[in-house]
């Protein structure tokens, strides 16, 4: 998958993680100023505790063993700045509520848009034709309940007026542009999102969250003589206007030009298997692809994936630890609670080259058993919408530090690169073998950094490639950018991060055999 | 699975289109009564249903109904686009109230003007189109469910298989659109699809061999019930391309000649033509502009893109701006003629006005099939599928990641995986030296398979 066209999964089992569509979406704004009130049904979505009752009651009427109302009001606001002006903005408002019951593994789902009475109880009536059972017990009281302050922000959104993400976006552009000479173009673009959900459960519980988010996109055209280059790069976070500090803005145009103006110099490196240096901080998009996608219970619990019998079992050197981890302050990946209600933490994919654990939604954690004795899975359920039923996804996917250098680990390849940025990449879970596409990065020869490359692809299947990594650093560090993982048509935010690591051999797509 | 009642399905039938053209006539109405100059709307509803089977039973059944209000302002040379799900009218007036002013807080932009009239279409082309087709608001769930259980008991029949999953999915769509400078227009859409994803034990070679599946999956969609391929072929058609994935070793690093499948063309089209839009010409970053009228590519090939293909999938009697849908000729003997212009970068970039929306984008197709292109070509890489990857419109680089077979002495071989083609797409399809007569029907592009010689591969 690439940045401009993130999102298609045709195939079985197909996966994919890119850079968000900043540039060509017209994403949506808020009004999410106060705190979840007293009665979140009534204020927020305008229907009351007995409706919902009698909504549930007809999801269930031919039995659940897992059942929840998932009500989502959501505003996105984007204000792009191109050719100098700041001319275009845009705001959306979805709302609408999905309901779901699932019995013996089968999955009864709708949604509407129109949260009357009437609408509700037809879409009831609809999902609960997946069951022939015996209706279930409704509770007669929904407990609230909120968990987690995993990303407070000074200001909402909503109160950001345009008079101040002008000048932020302005700010921007006039830092690219005075960067270098060569700037040719530069598009600015701000999104910022605020979401209140609120979820009904069939065992009473009432959970609530609010989730800001906000992204700023960069693309950046460069011209010397007739040679044109471009490049993109992105800076989001769970958080408000004051996550833009200067310090980071400046930082973020920095790297963006810089990796736009080395591509004048940069070629691309030979064809063939080599050694490849990933560089500390998005080349998680491998970890993402190689093992992420293929530890979501939902493929292994229906055996499709390439990992559905490996657990317990070694794939990767004793200094190789990977996590998934939802709970991390801010972060475009964190979440509050998941889209089950249950409490995001930190799941261990792999420890110590051991294969440890999947990543579970409420179906397959019930499919495995592994919520017993007082001890819940992490929650790792997910939506884009409540247009969408639940699946297994990944939060912040990343590998912990190893034992090496940076530095040693340059100077351990005779002939081989560096891939350092990226626009995505995609799996095939079943048989492991993912890509994904260097922007960025540099031939080694000799144990030096010698050039720049250029536009690659890498290949390769994710198990070997885990007992490849020979070597990873103690350098760590989570990616910035906004990255949008795309699965079964479902797009949601994730983050990814991992110290600089060497994978001993892997196909590179260069030139000149 | 038990059956939806019928009462169901009869509310959740089609709104009439006068209504949906109300809805967007007041929202512009509101827009205007806000101080906005000039508002383009667009009201939207939507009611799509699936059946998802897995391995002998229903597993999941969905139901979605959207209806959504979208509009454009254009306040004193500024511009705003807003949208949203919460129609009650109260609401609708507040969120169109509050947009004018937050449009007014933008910087004029000369360029951005609402569609002119002359732009509009003319006449009513909905029944040369083709668009809807009445049966399918009529489909209950038995008739998807037996479709279902039909492709999931032929693949069944497979001893390698893991799992597989068949979906049946249709939907209707209703499209209103009203502007302050007369347009009123909409029309209605059907689709209706069936698929099989499936996954088999492969015996393949490879350190992973024993966790290796192999995956395959086929799918048609369509506009009309009666162009649907039937169950058995969409099975069939999905065990055929997963049982061709059974064993795949990684092929070589060489340069040789590569013959692309109808379904993977699609990609390359696509790619070569997302540098002929207006907006990436505007902002530099296509090589489009440089190629137009100059013969660029080789001369079998010409594109067409064309709206009015009765029953296409991408086909419309205007687009999201209300520009008359017509014939555009993108590509014609290898030399670039035109590009996607809307309104805004059309003006802005000097070219002339096309549309900025693609609908059914046509490869003029050869004489020959997959086969005798295969046979001719001799030795080579057969492209069946892509893994991933990316291609520049700025420069054309591009490289992806390949699902495919050898070619030996013009016969298909074993298959590769782990391969990945390098290059830039302006000099591929250079060197394009044929196109066939095959184009994969199920999709808004159509182009046959094509074969390229000199093609740089990646493998072990």
């Amino acid at each position: 998958m690439n940045r401009r066209q993130f999102l298609a999964t045709g195939s079985a089992g197909l996966a994919s993680v890119a850079l968000p569509r900043f540039l060509g979406a017209a994403p949506n704004a808020t009004d999410l100023t106060q705190p979840a009130p007293a009665n979140p049904f009534l204020e927020w979505f305008g229907i009351d505790e007995a409706l919902i009752r009698r909504v549930m009651s007809e999801l269930t009427a031919n039995g659940a063993a897992i059942a929840e109302l998932y009500f989502q009001h959501k505003r996105t606001n984007l204000i792009r700045m191109q050719d100098g002006l700041a001319s275009q903005a845009s705001s959306d408002i979805a709302q609408g509520v999905g309901l779901r019951v699932v019995v013996a593994g089968q999955t009864g789902y709708a949604f509407t848009e129109d949260l009357t009475p009437e609408s509700m109880l037809r879409a009831a009536r609809v999902a609960a034709t997946i069951a022939n059972g015996a209706r279930a017990p409704v509770p007669v009281h929904f407990d609230p309940r909120r968990q987690g302050d995993l990303y407070p922000v000074e200001r909402p959104w909503s109160e950001v007026g345009l008079d101040e993400k002008l000048p932020l976006i302005q700010k921007v552009e006039a830092l690219v542009r005075a960067a270098d000479p060569a700037i040719d173009k530069v598009t600015v673009q701000l999104t910022d999102t605020d979401e209140r959900v609120l979820i009904a459960t069939l065992d009473g519980h009432l959970l609530v969250d609010r989730r800001p988010s906000v992204l700023l996109g960069l693309m950046v055209t460069a011209k010397r003589g007739a040679k044109t280059q471009s490049n993109l790069g992105s800076l989001g976070a769970r958080d408000g206007l004051s996550f833009y500090t200067d310090g980071r803005l400046k930082a973020q145009v920095d790297e963006v030009v810089a990796r736009t103006l080395v591509l004048f110099d940069a070629k691309r490196p030979p064809a063939g298997e080599m050694p490849v240096m990933l560089a500390a901080g998005a080349s998680s998009v491998l970890l993402h692809e190689a093992i992420g996608h293929g530890m979501e219970a939902d493929f292994n619990r229906i055996g499709t994936s390439i990992y559905s019998d490996m657990i317990g079992k070694p794939v990767a050197a004793p200094f190789v630890n990977v996590v998934d981890q939802g709970n991390l302050p801010h972060e475009l990946g964190t979440l509050n609670m998941d889209d089950e209600g249950n409490a995001t933490g930190r799941a261990a994919l792999v420890e110590k080259g051991i294969l440890k654990s999947y990543l579970h939604d409420n179906l397959s954690a019930r499919h495995y058993g592994i919520d017993r004795d007082g001890v819940a899975h992490v929650g790792s359920g997910r939506r884009e919408s409540y247009r969408f039923p639940i699946l297994p996804r990944m939060t912040t996917t990343f590998m912990e530090n190893g034992p090496h250098t940076r530095e040693e680990i340059v100077a351990a390849i005779d002939r081989g690169i560096v891939a350092e940025t990226f626009t995505g990449g995609q799996v095939a879970i079943g048989p492991g073998d993912f890509t994904f596409y260097v922007k960025n990065g540099w031939l080694v020869e000799g144990g030096k950094i010698t050039a720049p490359i250029k536009d690659v692809n890498l290949i390769g299947n994710g198990p070997e490639a885990l007992k490849r990594i020979t070597m990873v650093a103690n350098d760590f560090k989570l990616d910035p950018g906004g990255w949008i993982c795309g699965k079964y048509s479902q797009s949601v935010p994730v983050s990814i991060g991992m110290p600089s690591a060497l994978v001993s051999r892997m196909t590179v797509g260069g030139e000149n055999v | 699975m038990s059956e939806p009642s019928t009462q169901t399905q009869t509310q959740n039938e089609a709104p009439a289109a006068e209504a949906l053209l109300a809805r967007a006539r007041q929202a512009v109405e509101m827009a205007r009564a806000a101080g906005a100059d000039d508002a383009w709307a667009t009201a939207v509803e939507k009611r799509s249903v699936s059946l998802q089977f897995r391995d002998g039973k229903p597993e999941t059944v969905s139901d979605a109904t959207t209806r959504a209000l979208d509009i454009k302002l254009y306040v004193g040379g500024r511009y705003g686009v807003y949208s949203t799900t919460d129609l009650r009218e109260p609401r609708l007036r507040e969120f169109i109230r509050e947009a004018v002013p937050l449009t007014r807080q933008l910087q004029a932009d000369p360029d951005r003007r609402i569609t002119p009239p002359a732009l509009f279409p003319v006449d009513d082309t909905g029944d040369v189109l083709q668009l809807q087709d009445p049966a399918i608001a009529r489909l209950d769930s038995g008739q998807r469910l037996e479709w279902c259980r039909e492709m999931d008991a032929l693949v069944h029949a497979e001893p390698r298989l893991i799992s597989a999953t068949s979906t049946a999915e249709d939907s209707q769509i209703h499209i209103a659109n009203a502007s302050s400078n007369g347009f009123g227009r909409g029309y209605a859409k059907t689709t209706t699809s069936l698929g099989v994803n499936l996954s088999m034990r492969d015996q393949g070679t490879g350190a992973q061999q024993s966790e290796r599946r192999a995956e395959g999956g086929d799918s048609a969609d369509c506009l009309h019930l009666g162009d649907l391929p039937s169950a058995q072929r969409i099975a069939e058609g999905a065990l055929a391309r997963a049982r061709a994935r059974l064993g795949g070793r990684q092929g070589p690093t060489i340069k040789t000649t590569m013959v692309v499948e109808s379904r993977a063309a699609i990609t390359l089209i696509r790619d070569l033509l997302a540098s002929a839009t207006a907006a990436n010409i505007q902002q530099g970053q296509s090589f489009w502009p440089a190629l137009i009228d100059t013969p660029a590519f080789s001369d079998k090939l010409t594109i067409v893109d064309d709206p009015l293909r009765p029953r296409g999938l991408g086909s419309r009697p205007y687009d999201r701006e209300g520009i008359a849908a017509r014939r555009l000729v993108l590509v014609e003997q290898g030399r670039p003629k035109a590009a996607y212009a809307d309104t805004y970068y059309g003006a802005k970039a000097r070219l002339p006005i096309t549309t900025g929306e693609p609908s059914n984008r046509v490869v003029q197709p050869g004489t020959r099939t997959l086969v005798e292109l295969v046979r001719a070509a001799g030795d080579g890489i057969l492209v069946t599928g892509w893994a991933g990857g990316n291609a520049d419109p700025t420069t054309g680089a591009f490289s992806q990641g390949l699902d495919g077979h050898i070619i030996r002495n013009g016969e298909i071989a074993e298959p590769v995986v782990g391969m990945i083609v390098t290059g830039s797409l302006p000099a591929l399809f250079a060197s394009l030296v044929e196109v066939g007569n095959d184009p994969f029907p199920y999709a808004a592009l159509l182009t046959p398979s094509l074969v390229f010689e000199n093609v740089q591969f990646s493998g072990a």
